[in-house]
Formats: C-alpha cells, sequence, structure tokens
C-alpha cells in the first residue's frame, strides 16, 4: 500500500507526464483557444522526436537538434495547415489524423531503416549522450525522500528538471499569450470565425499561428519524452493523441493549468487504478496482462463521461463550459 | 464557406502533394540501397515477416503476407510473367477488400449522413464483429471478463456467425437508445459527439483486447486450398465471402432504393428537418440505421477474418481511417459513395505493394484521403453545400 | 430631419443612379447549381443614409449582402465601396475598408464575456500581433482606451450593467444589440444590418430603431436587410426591392409599397414555403 503510494506520486513528476502535459498546452492553444480539432498531436511529437534524435545522432549538437526538432514540427503544420485550414472543423480531424498516421508509417517503413531505424526506432544510447553531458547531478541513482531516481540517464533527476522548467515556461507562454488581445481573437475564432472575420481580422492566418504554436510545442513535447524513453514511432500513434485529448478535457480545456493538472491526474490515477486492482481484484478475474486494457477502458469511459457531463474540466469555468453550440 | 472546387484550396493542395512528394523520393533515393534490397527480395522478405512473430506480422498487410507466402515457393517462373499475375492477383485482392470495406464504411456513411456524426469508433464495430464470432466458434476455452468461469462455446461457424451479427445489432441499438440518442435529444454539438465516439473507440477496442487477448485469432481452421482462375489465384473460403458481401451490399441498395423505409432513410440523410416535417419519424430511422451499420461493420469483421485467415482485436481501428478515406472519397453520408470509394481505396491499398513496400499500403490510402479533402471534400458523388 | 433630401432627384426605378453613392454594384452574378440565386444589374447606395433592402423569401437578398461583404463570391461582377474596387477582397479586408455588417443569425461570441466582445470589434489593436502579445507596454494604452470606447457604447445600447457577463447568457435582443454595438467599435463608415429586429421582442425593436436612426445622424451609412414592413416604413429613406435575385424596384417606402410589381412579388410568393434559402445562411 504505501509502495503504491509513492509509485502514485512519483508518476506525478515523471518526465513522461511533463512530457503530456507540455502536448496539452500545445492542444490547448488548439483546442482551447481557437476550437481546432487536432487529432494529430502524436504526429507532433513524433517529428519532434526523430528531428532531435536524428540530428544527435548524424553528430549535430543538441541545440541544433532542437532547432530542427521545431523546424519539423512548424513545417508540419503550415503544411497541413495551409490547404486545409478554409475546410470545415471534422474535415481537420479527418486530415490531421491521417497525416499523423502518415508520419508514423513512414517512420516505421522499412523503406527508411536507415533513417528512423523502422519499426524498432531509435535506441537512447543513440542520442541522449549531448542532454545527459549536460547534466550537473551525480551520474549514479540518488534518492530523494522516498523517491530514488538516476541523476542523470533516462528518467533521471536531471530530465525531472528540465522537462518541468520547460513545462512551466510554457504555461507563462500560455497564460501571456491567452490573457492577450492574440488570444481573444484565437478564442472569438472559436466561438464563431464568420463573427471574427466580420470585424476586420485575418481568421485564417490566425488559425494557422495557433496550429503552428501548438504544434511546435507538441515537438517539444516528444523531445522530453523520448529522452525519458526511446524513439518508438508505435509508441506515437493514435492512442495517444487521445490520451492528450483527455487529459486536456480532464485539465479543463481553455485553462492555463488545466493541462498540468490534467496529466498529473490522469496518468497518477492512471497507475493508482491498475495497482489498486491488483491488490484487490483476485488474479483468476483479472490477470496482470489484462490490467493495462482494463484501465484503458476507464480512460475511454472517463473521455466519453468528461465530454458528456463536466465538459469544462476540473479547472474550467462553470460557465465557460469547453463547448456549447 | 465551401466551394464545388476552390482553385486556390486545388493549387494549395497540388504543392503541398509536389513538397511531399519531392520530400519522399529524395529520402528513398538517399535510402536507394534498402530500397532495392526490399524490392528485389519482396516476396522472399514478406514470407518470412509472415511466418515471424505477430509483432512483425502487424506490420505487414494481412492479406500481402498471406498472398505473399503463397507466391514465393514458385521462382522458376519468368520475372515478366510472375509481375503480371501479380498486378492482376493484386487489383482482384484490392476488389475482394474493398468489397469487405465497403460492408464497414457504407454504415458508416449512413450514420453520418443521418445524424452528421463521424463516429470514430466504428473500426471497434468491424473487431467486435469478429471478436465475437471467435468467441463463439472457437474450440478454446473462453471466459467473460471480470469473471472467473472459463467454458468452451464452439458452435460452428455460421451459427456463431449470425450470433455475432445479432449481437452487434443489439449492441447498435443499445449505443443509439443509450448513448447517441440521449446526446442528440441534449442538443449537443457533432463536435462532441466526436469526441464521444473516440472515448468509446478507446474503451471497446481495450475491452476486446482485455476480453479475446492481444494475439492473432483465427476463425476456422480450415486451410483455403487456392486454385489458379485465369491469371488469379482464388479459394472457395473468399469466393463465398465474395458472394456473401455481395448479397449484403445488394440487400442494401434494394432496401434504400425499394422499401418505404429505405426511401425515409435516403430523405433523412438528404434533409432532417425536412424529413421530420413531412412526417417521417427522423429517431426510429436513424435507429434503424445505427442497428444496420453496427450489423454490416460485424460482418465486414467476420469475413474479413476468414479472408486473411486471421484477425486480431485491432483489426478495426487499423481500418477506420481506410473507411474514413473510403466514405470520403465517394462523398459523406453517399452510402453508394461509400461502397465506390471502397472498391478504389481497396484496389489502391492492393496495387501499392508493388511499388512501395507493404508496410506503407495504408499510408497510400491515406494520402488519397488528404488529396481528396483538400481538392474536392465533397467526394466523388457529393454535392458541394450551399452557403448563403 | 435633414434640409435637402438626398433622394430629391433620384428617379423610382430599379438600378437608380444616387448623388454620392458609397457602394456601387455592376452585374453581379451567383449560381448555385442551376439556380441564379443574385442577378443584379446596378445598385448604388446613397452615402449617409438608411437604405432598406427587402423581398420575399428566397429573393436573394442573404446572397447579394454575403456578396457584397465579401462572404461569398459571385460567378462575375464588379462592386465598389467608396470608390474601392471590393471584388475578390475577403470580408476581413471590406471590414477593415470600413463596410461592417451583423449577421442574420446573431453571432454573439457566446463563451466570451460583452466587454471581451466589444474589445474584439477594435481595429488597431497592437496586442493581436503575436509577438507584440508577448509585450504588453505595447498594447496597453490601446487597451484602456477600447475598453473606455466600449464602455460608451455599452452605455449608449444599454447593456453596460452586463458587461462581465458572457453573451451566451444574454436575451437574443440583447444579443442583436451586442452584435450592432460591437461592429460600431470600429468607427465603420458603413453599417450592413441583416435582419436586425429577427427574434427581437417588441419592447426592444423601438431602441434598435432609435440606434439606426442615430447612426444616421452620425454620418453613417446603412444598409439592412429586413422583413417587417412597418420597420421599413419607419426608418428607412429609400427602399430596394429584390425578388428572384433581381432588383425590381426601388424608391421611397410609400411609393414602392404602392407599386404593383412590389404587390405581385409579395402575394405571388407564398410566404414560408421556400426553406431553401434563408434557412441556412
Amino acid at each position: 500500500m504505501g509502495d503504491l503510494l509513492v509509485d502514485v506520486l512519483r508518476e506525478a513528476f515523471t518526465p513522461t507526464t511533463a512530457a503530456f502535459a507540455l502536448a496539452a498546452i500545445g492542444l490547448n492553444f488548439h483546442f482551447g483557444l481557437t476550437g481546432l480539432l487536432n487529432m494529430g498531436q502524436a504526429g507532433f511529437m513524433l517529428l519532434g522526436m526523430y528531428g532531435f534524435a536524428i540530428t544527435i545522432r548524424e553528430g549535430g549538437s543538441i541545440w541544433l537538434a532542437v532547432l530542427v526538432a521545431l523546424a519539423l514540427a512548424v513545417a508540419f503544420g503550415v503544411l497541413l495547415g495551409w490547404p486545409t485550414l478554409k475546410l470545415r472543423g471534422d474535415y481537420l480531424a479527418i486530415v490531421t489524423i491521417a497525416a499523423a498516421e502518415m508520419v508514423r508509417y513512414l517512420g516505421r517503413s522499412q523503406n527508411f531503416n536507415d533513417l528512423t531505424g523502422a519499426s524498432t526506432g531509435i535506441r537512447g544510447n543513440e542520442f541522449k549522450g549531448p542532454f545527459e553531458n549536460l547534466s550537473p547531478f551525480p551520474d549514479r541513482m540518488v534518492e530523494i525522500g522516498p523517491f530514488a531516481l538516476h541523476g542523470t540517464r533516462s528518467t533521471s533527476w536531471w530530465l525531472v528538471v528540465v522537462a518541468w522548467s520547460i513545462v512551466a515556461i510554457f504555461v507563462v507562454v500560455f497564460w501571456r499569450l491567452s490573457r492577450s488581445p492574440w488570444g481573444r481573437v484565437l478564442k472569438g475564432i472559436r466561438e464563431d470565425e464568420d463573427a471574427v472575420r466580420s470585424l476586420g481580422k485575418n481568421v485564417y492566418s490566425y488559425k494557422m499561428q495557433a496550429l503552428v504554436i501548438g504544434g511546435a510545442i507538441g515537438a517539444v513535447a516528444g523531445v522530453i519524452w523520448s529522452l525519458g524513453a526511446s524513439v518508438q514511432p508505435d509508441s506515437m500513434g493514435r492512442p495517444t493523441t487521445f490520451w492528450v485529448w483527455t487529459l486536456l478535457l480532464l485539465g479543463g480545456a481553455a485553462t492555463i493549468f488545466g493541462p498540468v493538472l490534467g496529466s498529473i491526474l490522469f496518468w497518477s490515477s492512471l497507475v493508482l487504478v491498475k495497482g489498486l486492482a491488483a491488490l484487490w481484484i483476485p488474479d483468476d478475474v483479472l490477470s496482470q496482462q489484462e490490467l493495462e486494457p482494463f484501465s484503458l477502458v476507464l480512460v475511454g469511459i472517463t473521455l466519453m463521461g468528461l465530454v458528456i457531463f463536466r465538459p469544462q474540466g476540473m479547472l474550467g469555468d462553470k460557465r465557460e463550459l469547453a463547448f456549447n453550440d | 464557406m465551401k466551394r464545388s472546387l476552390d482553385t486556390r484550396v486545388a493549387l494549395r493542395a497540388l504543392v503541398v502533394f509536389l513538397i511531399a512528394a519531392v520530400a519522399l523520393t529524395w529520402l528513398l533515393s538517399t535510402q536507394s540501397t534498402a530500397v532495392a534490397t526490399e524490392f528485389a527480395g519482396f516476396a522472399s522478405a514478406s514470407s518470412v515477416d509472415a511466418a515471424g512473430p505477430p509483432a512483425v506480422s502487424e506490420a505487414l498487410a494481412l492479406t500481402d503476407a498471406k498472398v505473399a507466402t503463397e507466391v514465393a515457393p514458385t521462382p522458376e517462373q519468368t520475372a515478366v510473367s510472375e509481375s503480371q499475375s501479380r498486378v492482376f492477383q493484386n487489383v482482384f485482392n484490392g476488389i475482394v477488400f474493398g468489397l469487405m470495406l465497403a460492408l464497414a464504411s457504407v454504415g458508416l456513411s449512413l450514420i453520418y449522413g443521418t445524424t452528421g456524426l463521424s463516429n470514430f469508433a466504428h473500426g471497434e464495430q468491424v473487431s467486435l464483429g469478429a471478436m465475437l464470432a471467435y468467441f463463439f466458434a472457437t474450440d478454446q476455452p473462453v471466459s467473460i471478463p471480470l469473471t472467473p468461469w472459463e467454458f468452451v462455446i464452439g458452435w460452428p461457424l455460421w451459427l456463431a456467425s449470425l450470433a455475432a451479427i445479432a449481437i452487434a445489432g443489439a449492441s447498435g441499438w443499445l449505443q443509439d437508445r443509450f448513448l447517441w440518442g440521449k446526446l442528440r435529444k441534449r442538443g449537443i454539438g457533432v463536435v462532441q459527439q466526436l469526441i464521444v465516439s473516440i472515448g468509446l473507440s478507446l474503451a471497446i477496442l481495450n475491452f476486446l483486447q482485455w476480453w479475446i487477448g492481444p494475439n492473432r485469432i483465427r476463425l476456422s481452421k480450415a486451410i483455403e486450398v487456392r486454385q489458379q482462375v485465369g491469371p488469379i489465384q482464388v479459394g472457395a473460403i473468399t469466393m463465398m465471402s465474395i458472394v456473401i458481401a455481395g448479397v449484403a451490399l445488394v440487400g442494401v441498395a434494394f432496401f434504400l432504393q425499394r422499401t418505404r423505409l429505405g426511401r425515409a432513410t435516403r430523405a433523412v440523410s438528404d434533409n432532417p428537418a425536412l424529413a421530420a416535417a413531412s412526417g417521417i419519424r427522423v429517431d426510429s430511422i436513424i435507429r434503424l440505421v445505427w442497428i444496420m451499420a453496427v450489423s454490416l461493420a460485424a460482418l465486414g469483421g467476420i469475413l474479413m477474418a476468414l479472408y486473411d485467415n486471421g484477425t486480431k482485436f485491432d483489426v478495426g481501428a487499423k481500418l477506420l481511417l481506410l473507411m474514413f478515406a473510403a466514405v470520403t472519397l465517394g462523398g459523406l453520408g453517399q452510402p453508394y459513395g461509400a461502397l465506390a470509394g471502397s472498391l478504389v481505396i481497396g484496389v489502391v491499398v492492393e496495387t501499392s505493394t508493388l511499388w512501395l513496400g507493404p508496410d506503407l499500403k495504408y499510408a497510400t490510402a491515406l494520402g488519397i484521403l488528404i488529396i481528396v479533402l483538400l481538392v474536392r471534400p465533397q467526394g466523388i458523388l457529393g454535392r458541394a453545400e450551399r452557403v448563403g | 430631419m435633414t434640409d435637402t433630401n438626398p433622394f430629391a432627384h433620384v428617379r423610382h426605378e430599379p438600378g437608380a443612379a444616387k448623388e454620392d453613392p458609397i457602394i456601387i454594384a455592376d452585374h453581379v452574378v451567383r449560381r448555385f447549381g442551376g439556380l441564379t440565386a443574385v442577378d443584379v444589374d446596378h445598385f448604388e447606395v446613397q452615402r449617409q443614409a438608411i437604405t432598406a433592402l427587402i423581398g420575399p423569401n428566397g429573393a436573394g437578398k442573404s446572397t447579394f449582402f454575403n456578396l457584397l461583404t465579401g462572404f461569398d463570391k459571385p460567378q462575375h461582377g464588379e462592386w465598389h465601396f467608396n470608390g474601392r474596387s471590393m471584388k475578390g477582397v475577403s470580408p476581413a479586408k471590406v471590414a477593415r475598408a470600413g463596410k461592417v455588417r451583423t449577421f442574420q443569425l446573431t453571432k454573439a461570441l457566446n463563451r466570451m464575456t460583452v466587454i471581451e466582445n466589444m474589445r474584439l470589434g477594435a481595429a488597431a489593436q497592437r496586442g493581436e500581433n503575436l509577438f507584440a502579445a508577448f509585450v504588453p507596454p505595447l498594447w496597453r494604452q490601446r487597451e484602456a482606451d477600447i475598453t473606455e470606447k466600449a464602455h460608451e457604447l455599452l452605455h449608449r445600447f444599454t447593456l453596460y450593467d452586463k458587461k462581465d457577463d458572457f453573451a451566451g447568457s444574454l436575451s437574443g435582443g440583447q444579443r442583436k444589440l451586442l452584435e450592432m454595438a460591437r461592429a460600431l467599435m470600429s468607427e465603420p463608415e458603413m453599417v450592413m444590418l441583416d435582419e436586425p429586429m429577427a427574434g427581437v421582442n417588441p419592447a426592444l425593436t423601438e431602441s434598435l430603431l432609435d440606434h439606426i436612426v442615430k447612426l444616421k445622424n452620425e454620418g453613417v451609412s446603412v444598409l439592412f436587410v429586413e422583413h417587417d414592413m412597418h420597420m421599413v416604413r419607419r426608418i428607412s429613406d429609400w427602399v430596394v426591392v429584390m425578388a428572384e435575385g433581381r432588383i425590381i424596384a426601388e424608391g421611397p417606402p410609400d411609393s414602392v409599397m404602392r407599386n404593383p410589381e412590389v404587390q405581385e412579388a409579395y402575394l405571388g410568393v407564398h410566404h414560408d414555403t421556400d426553406l431553401s434559402e434563408e434557412s441556412t445562411s
């Protein structure tokens, strides 16, 4: 029981949780502010991690790698948005989900084995070096309170600090932008594009800006995720996008801390549910390998319940429902 | 502001695809050695993959793996005739695949037409049919989640399939009665419904994995003997599947064209408000559409499992985007468009393996989907919407 | 109210030339498939006057409105606003040129507060640029000015008490008022109102009418689409009648209403049978 509590608390601050919080902040620019149905956030994340890992593997510096990751996401956003942002909302959903799947299919294709490592992906030791060399933490396990993490390698204290600092930066960015006149235009677009057009704003350009910014943040999230694990195309499939959506709606779309709270709650409760189920439900009713799908069934139901019963999420303003048409 | 063909949108789409094509060609050329070996050793490589662990064969298109295994042991054929017969075979496979895809996409299209919902959980309806059929037919012990008992049902395949389709139909009724109908009544918009359907798809997908397990399963132990018919090889099970799919699709067409209910369905699909005003009970029509759509999807799942000689809990999830591609290609909400679109997508997917690796065959369909959405969003048979 | 009636010498016929036109349109044709929704040969709108655009359902008024404001594109035609060609100009640029419209189905931005709705209407806010948005000193002053102007307009439109409420909580009539007030934030030269009275309760229609007349007195040109003949008669200086996509008559309210062609257009077409046109805007 005590172990479980430690596991749950540990999950609350792992780099993966931070990465998903970041991806959700990106999605918050898309959906929360602008109302864009981006169903391909995982594609932005995957492009980000490919850009980062491949650049480093080919001998680039870490800064160049981050730039490449961002540039790929920006290019992807522009390519997707340029022709589609004029179409109806659910078309964007289908195009983005298809495009993200294409990134994954191409990435895992044998044809690009030399570049992307096909379905096995890129192993951590091929690209994590430069980042881990920057670590001020010792190169061994470090215990802080009840939590034991490596100082430098993979899911390390170093990555935890960096990841959450980046999350903090983008929370501030989101706060600044969403409270600015720029954010006001985006919210107007979310409510009614034509009304905003009739007030003299170039809706298309704003939507593009939102798509690109959110996608670039998604790419950063992908980089963080890969530093904690490895580059693996199949971990960035459709379910990943759907998790990002679930945790954004859980925390509260269009809110400042919604993505962060949502990510922490989502991943901790997933660990909690699995732990409790393992403790209380006998093995012949729910075996160990059935725990994963069981908890994901709950995620699906949570997503449905949230949209239907509490569209504003945990932090949303009850009046400012995340949806109402 | 949708127009029949906005030249600017078309131009943008073209530019985007030129860039994508150039990028792809460049990437392919840098990998030319890998591609060359891939192409040279295509048949043998695929057969090795097919024999490999499920994780690897998952990457492979299912049908293709099978064809490749059968083509592989004929190395004495000359390269030319082999490639020719492969073209025929792939086109044929594509048509068969397209017919089965059509079973699923017609329902998706009808749901979109009558309710405006892009149902992201429709892939899971396909999986559900296949899993239910397996549940009833297999001679392995099965169980129901959260219950400790294991038992063997082991019905004959036809009975198991009928039961699976009936239960699937019932689940369609349940869904509309307790979920979608309620959401419509509460006036919840289609965007929210779309996200609800994503939640539902996650839930069903993982429920199926939990229930049936992550491994590849087979509905029938029989090994299909394939005969050479002209340039193509075809087996009895495949022929049966084609006939059943054909009959079901003709049945749907007959229903839509010749029966009162079918005409009412088309009327609702055309204009729900007008249909309601002219005395059609829109809600019952939509419920009927749900039952039909889910049963058809289940039938599609079962036939595909037979044709592919196996299936998996996520078979539908993989097909979902192909269905969207087919439905969009044919024109959202147009059932015959969905049929035509499915056949096109089926043939493209299967023949694309002649040029690209088999692991990219779904990517080509998604490419088509994106092009269609950009150039002619209303699809081949769809009408341009009027704004005003 | 004014000494010299600008319409004194204008002929009472379709496409009549005005003394000082703010809008001039020529040969504007919009077809949907086989249906010709709009086919206007020549059309002028007098500056600083209230012009009503009327006609039976399906006459093409809303479509014509959409064309003039850039929300729809015609198959061919030319039209000018203040001497500038507006052909192929985007709705946003039309608005920035000083011609702001409202919608038949009110487009209040429901999940934004009333005051935020108003602020969004303002022009020349540098903070609407992505990069400037990061640096509040660049836009704080302008924001204060905008807010002051918004308060002024909200007082005038009796919405000041509601300024921190979400727009979605307002009544239908209040939303119409808000939409009109929002359109005035950018100090346009011309406002185009698409059925401003639709769905507004009688108590509010009076104040809406007063607002429209006040606008004219402040030098704004008004073009509005309306069904209610009573309203049209009360406030408009000039009436343009459309039927089946064409302009069939023009003139001052009283003479137009007596025009046999107009009466036939209204009586000949049974009201509310054609759902296709007005219900889809």
